[in-house]
């Protein structure tokens, strides 16, 4: 017995951690420049399991931080330009307080800086890592370029962030990497595939911004300071991976186009480049000049048949791909003026179509109105005074909805005036059972190529209605058989009872087997069979998902009733209005 | 002595002569006069010095050489006419100014400026030297240290000192200092970091990984379990479909539904905190309970008197809960109580006892009861594997559900943002005219306390240390 007494919290959980303020006074750094770093390096604060142990008996709330991140910060080189910048700040105040210009210009000459280089390749040690990551930094960019430039954070910031994600935007466009775009109340999220990743972001619409004042700036701008970093090399490897030219240039027969116009009405020489990269409508120039890029086909190994099958499928897969990527391909867009021209002109230019704009809009508008090869004209009002014969006159949500179901709809929808069906969130991905509204019911079957839309409800009904009778089929069937055993049973009832039958013998009738029935029918037995095998266990189980799963068809089916209902009512309205 | 003697033949030569003309008066000699003499032997030296009069000698001496710097010589030995000149010159300046200068002028424009003449000093003394001005101090020294510096670079030694100079690397004005340029710089180029060198690391990786650790100089290995994500939420949540622009009908109204409920719930934790809050009526003062507040004690016994029936019915109330608590503490009612329990047990012989508890004597253990519940026990025992079983897989589905959920990380908790939702009638029928709703940036700094990246805060609120004082001024005061 005996030995040295334990004393609490000298081991186990107490030890593991370290409050915040405790961590602030090891590193010796503020409290704005600990949580500076802590945001740089990836430390984020951890929820202790017992908080009381942790906190020595107290049940005060604090924030904790696990004690060997603390350990791993202390060795962050960046800590120490920290401190150097706090002294510079301080020497500034002073030269300052003393009138001293000279001084004060000497020191702003020397103002300590730092890279963030090493943070990101430590944090994101490979490539891959890091496009996992980018949805955030797209974000902020995203966000951060489209502030005015008021003061709310550093005019540099907002300009690079502009730079970073027109680099971007015109990777996306060159790989033609988009898939979804979605317009919400908010603003407009985008879904991109770069390298096998799904990579989401969301852009704000222009001008909407009013400050929030329970947003802390100083930490957002630190995120961003160290996304503005992430996503400019991801841009360069991306660029890379393309052989496009980094930092971007325009295609040399572009810019000898784009050049006749004068460029001086847009902007200074200095930024005439960055506002041409930024209107998106020419292409890039590349490191190898552009050739016609052989199409990668995918390798193909004779080995197994199952493998092959999936080969196949995997081929048709990329075809239909290759074809979704270019459904604008071979039209020529005009944008009018009231619509967002950035966000449209990105989404055309992503899947093959050509676009341009008034001449007073934007830069880099590449031809006119007045041009008669223009396909489709976008635009947003009422009605357009002077109207082409050949072009459609069509509104935004068209391009989406393209977008959306990868193939170009019917455009009668979408015509000048009309009401637009709506716009429906590529995002949901709806599973077996759930309620479907009717509008993507009908996309989906113009998807299966089937007939367009008016002539598709009825056909819906047709259909309802067929079902119906087979169900009714079925019963009948049924009934048929019932009859036949309680045939049977009579017969050997009265052969017990020991008395003579009634044989006849009447010609016999030919079944007409139905295959497909009874493999049907076989399967279903099969079905039941392994039910009843069933464990208790998985019984139970089995019998909850299945309950589940009825539920959600309940669900829908009254769904679907309620829309019914709905639409009869609309119809009846409607009805009433032409009376 | 040599000085006295030249002052004496001074006075003698001078002031005997007959023409010399004295600057001052002889006052003095009145006043040696009036005093009387006073008898010393001048046979010392001592004496001489100190009681011979040479008042007089030095005053003349004085005049001399007053005579010499101002008049240039002695006015005894200058001729009459210089002296008038002299003389005549200070008076003509105010008389005849232009007349005759005007005619002088033309023919002898060479000659110099009568006034340039007069004023020309005509001194016998010569200024005093400044000796510093042309001598130079260590001339000797500095003079011998140049010589030896020239016979020096005449073997071609160059100095110390120089070759100090020399050695000193140059140093190039036009090249500036490299200055790591700002993180938000937008012009600042970006390189492949994902490369095979990252540029950075590229000493510490190739060095000699022995001299690193000792050094002090060896990368530090970031914890793998920093690069765990703290949440498993994803970085962009996609609005609802009802959230489009142009929404579908009914998953407008499914997200309606859900922020109606969220509404709901507010206002149902406001009104628990109001309910709870509110003050119960009958605790309220009305003037029937004031005044008999204030009557209290007074007129009790005047009350009480008048009715009997009141009193008894009083005394009843007060019986029966008397009544009552004698009931429940009868010993009758807790035999009772134990007889129940202990038939309870019998019947349930596993309810009070774990059923394991065996008997010490394993022969006690035949007749035992308890080989007879075998089955029950087993019986038991799966119901409580399966109770801890159920209770693992609660706490799974708890802890990843907690997953998804926000940790509490500091003082305040998580609050979720209101859920943005455009009214049926705020739906705009064209993306024109579409109005953003909420705000992006709030957005995504929920985004980031939801994800447990940051913790929530508050904003500080400013805190005033010293209190301010108002004090209305005099002279406003009369005023106002």
């Amino acid at each position: 017995m005996g030995g040295i007494q334990k004393k609490k919290y000298e081991r186990g959980s107490a030890t593991n951690y370290i409050t915040r303020n405790r961590a602030r006074k090891k590193l010796m750094l503020s409290l704005p420049d600990f949580r500076r770093l802590c945001i740089l390096k990836g430390i984020y604060p951890h929820e202790p399991k017992h908080k009381k142990k942790v906190n020595k008996g107290s049940t005060a709330p604090r924030t904790f931080y696990l004690l060997k991140d603390i350990r791993f910060l202390l060795h962050e080189p960046i800590v120490s330009k920290f401190r150097e910048y706090k002294i510079f700040v301080r020497k500034l105040r002073r030269a300052y307080g003393k009138t001293e210009w000279s001084a004060v210009e000497r020191l702003k000459e020397n103002k300590p800086a730092y890279k963030l280089d090493h943070i990101v390749k430590e944090r994101y040690p490979t490539f891959i890592d890091a496009l996992r990551d980018i949805d955030d930094a797209l974000c902020m960019c995203f966000l951060f370029s489209t502030f005015a430039r008021t003061g709310k954070c550093h005019v540099q910031t907002i300009q690079l962030c502009r730079r970073l994600t027109v680099e971007w935007m015109n990777y996306v466009i060159a790989s033609r990497a988009l898939r979804k775009v979605f317009l919400s109340i908010k603003g407009i999220y985008y879904q991109a595939e770069v390298m096998g990743q799904l990579i989401t972001w969301l852009v704000p619409y222009q001008f909407s911004h009013d400050h929030p004042t329970d947003v802390d700036y100083r930490v957002m701008a630190t995120f961003t300071e160290l996304y503005t970093t992430l996503l400019g090399f991801v841009n360069f490897r991306l660029y890379q991976s393309l052989n496009l030219v980094y930092p971007p240039k325009l295609d040399s027969k572009a810019e000898s186009e784009l050049k006749e116009v004068e460029e001086e009405d847009y902007a200074m020489n200095s930024e005439s480049h960055t506002e041409k990269l930024s209107a998106l409508s020419s292409s890039l120039a590349r490191v190898v000049s552009s050739e016609e890029e052989e199409e990668a086909k995918l390798d193909q190994f004779p080995d197994e048949e199952e493998d092959m099958e999936k080969m196949e499928a995997r081929e048709k897969e990329q075809k239909q791909l290759e074809t979704q990527k270019k459904i604008f391909e071979g039209l020529k867009f005009f944008i009018n003026r009231e619509v967002p021209r950035e966000s449209l002109a990105f989404v055309i230019r992503c899947f093959g179509g050509q676009v341009s704009w008034d001449k007073s809009v934007c830069i880099g508008s590449t031809y006119d109105v007045t041009d008669e090869t223009i396909t489709h004209q976008i635009v947003d009002r009422p009605n357009v005074d002077k109207q082409y014969m050949n072009r459609y006159y069509i509104q935004p949500q068209w391009v989406y909805d393209c977008v959306n179901t990868k193939m170009r709809l019917p455009v009668e929808d979408y015509f000048l005036g009309v009401t637009l069906p709506p716009h429906l969130s590529p995002f949901v991905e709806e599973k077996e059972g759930d309620y479907v509204p009717p509008e993507k019911l009908k996309i989906m079957a113009l998807q299966r190529g089937e007939k367009p839309a008016q002539q598709q409800d009825e056909e819906e009904d047709e259909e309802e209605e067929e079902e119906e009778e087979e169900d009714e089929n079925e019963e009948e069937e049924d009934d048929e058989e019932e009859a036949e055993e309680k045939n049977l049973k009579k017969m050997e009832e009265q052969r017990s009872q020991g008395k003579s039958l009634q044989v006849k013998v009447t010609p016999g009738k030919v079944k007409a087997e139905n295959r497909a029935r009874l493999e049907q029918e076989e399967k279903a037995e099969e079905k039941r069979l392994a039910i009843m095998m069933m464990k208790k266990k998985e019984k139970y189980l089995y019998d909850k998902i299945m309950f589940g799963k009825k539920r959600q068809v309940r669900e829908a089916n009254k769904l679907a009733a309620k829309r019914k209902a709905h639409d009869d009512a609309e119809k009846a309205k409607k009805k009433k209005a032409r009376k | 002595s040599f000085k006295m003697a030249a002052r004496r033949r001074l006075k003698r030569v001078a002031s005997s002569q007959p023409g010399f003309l004295s600057f001052k008066s002889p006052s003095d000699t009145t006043a040696s006069v009036g005093s009387r003499r006073k008898r010393v032997n001048k046979n010392k030296k001592k004496n001489w010095n100190k009681y011979s009069d040479v008042n007089d000698v030095d005053e003349f001496l004085e005049d001399i050489r007053h005579q010499e710097r101002t008049t240039g010589g002695l006015l005894s030995e200058k001729t009459d006419d210089r002296i008038l000149d002299s003389q005549r010159n200070h008076n003509h300046k105010a008389e005849t100014p232009q007349a005759d200068e005007g005619k002088k002028r033309r023919g002898k424009a060479s000659r110099p400026l009568r006034i340039d003449l007069i004023l020309q000093p005509d001194s016998l003394v010569p200024p005093p030297k400044d000796i510093l001005a042309y001598q130079q101090p260590n001339a000797k020294k500095l003079r011998r240290i140049a010589q030896k510096a020239e016979q020096l670079a005449a073997k071609g030694v160059v100095p110390r000192k120089q070759k100090r100079l020399l050695n000193r690397r140059p140093v190039d004005k036009t090249v500036k200092k490299a200055v790591t340029e700002a993180n938000n710089n937008p012009d600042r180029d970006y390189y492949d970091i994902w490369g095979q060198v990252f540029p950075l690391w590229e000493s510490k990786v190739s060095a000699d990984p022995w001299y690193l650790q000792q050094t002090g100089k060896k990368l530090v290995k970031r914890p793998e379990k920093l690069n765990e994500k703290p949440s498993v939420l994803p970085a962009v949540e996609v609005i609802a479909p009802g959230g489009s622009y142009n929404p579908d009908f009914f998953s407008h109204q499914a997200l309606l539904q859900e922020a109606h409920q969220v509404e709901v719930q507010k206002k149902k934790q406001e009104d628990k905190l109001e309910r709870q809050l509110a003050i119960n009526k009958e605790d309220k003062a009305t003037e029937e309970t004031n005044l008999r507040e204030q009557v209290e004690g007074l007129d009790n016994d005047e009350e009480s008197a008048p009715s009997k029936e009141d009193e008894e019915a009083a005394l009843a109330a007060i019986a029966v809960p008397r009544k009552s608590t004698q009931c429940s503490g009868e010993p009758q009612h807790l035999f009772i109580f134990l007889k129940v329990l202990v038939k309870f047990r019998r019947l349930k012989p596993g309810a009070f006892s774990h059923p394991l508890h065996l008997p010490a004597n394993p022969s006690a253990f035949l007749l035992h009861p308890i080989l007879f519940q075998l089955r029950s026990i087993k019986a038991s025992i799966r119901q409580q594997e399966e109770k801890t079983k159920s209770k693992q897989m609660q706490r799974r589905a708890k802890q990843e559900a907690q997953k998804v959920q926000p940790r509490r990380l500091g003082k305040l908790k998580f609050q979720a943002p209101d859920l943005d939702v455009q009214l049926s009638d705020e739906l705009a029928g064209s993306l024109r005219q579409l109005k953003p709703e909420g705000s992006i940036l709030k957005d995504r700094f929920k985004s980031f306390q939801k994800r447990n990246l940051i913790e929530p805060r508050e904003r500080a609120k400013f805190k005033r240390k010293l209190k301010v004082k108002y004090v209305e001024k005099r002279a406003f005061k009369e005023i106002t």
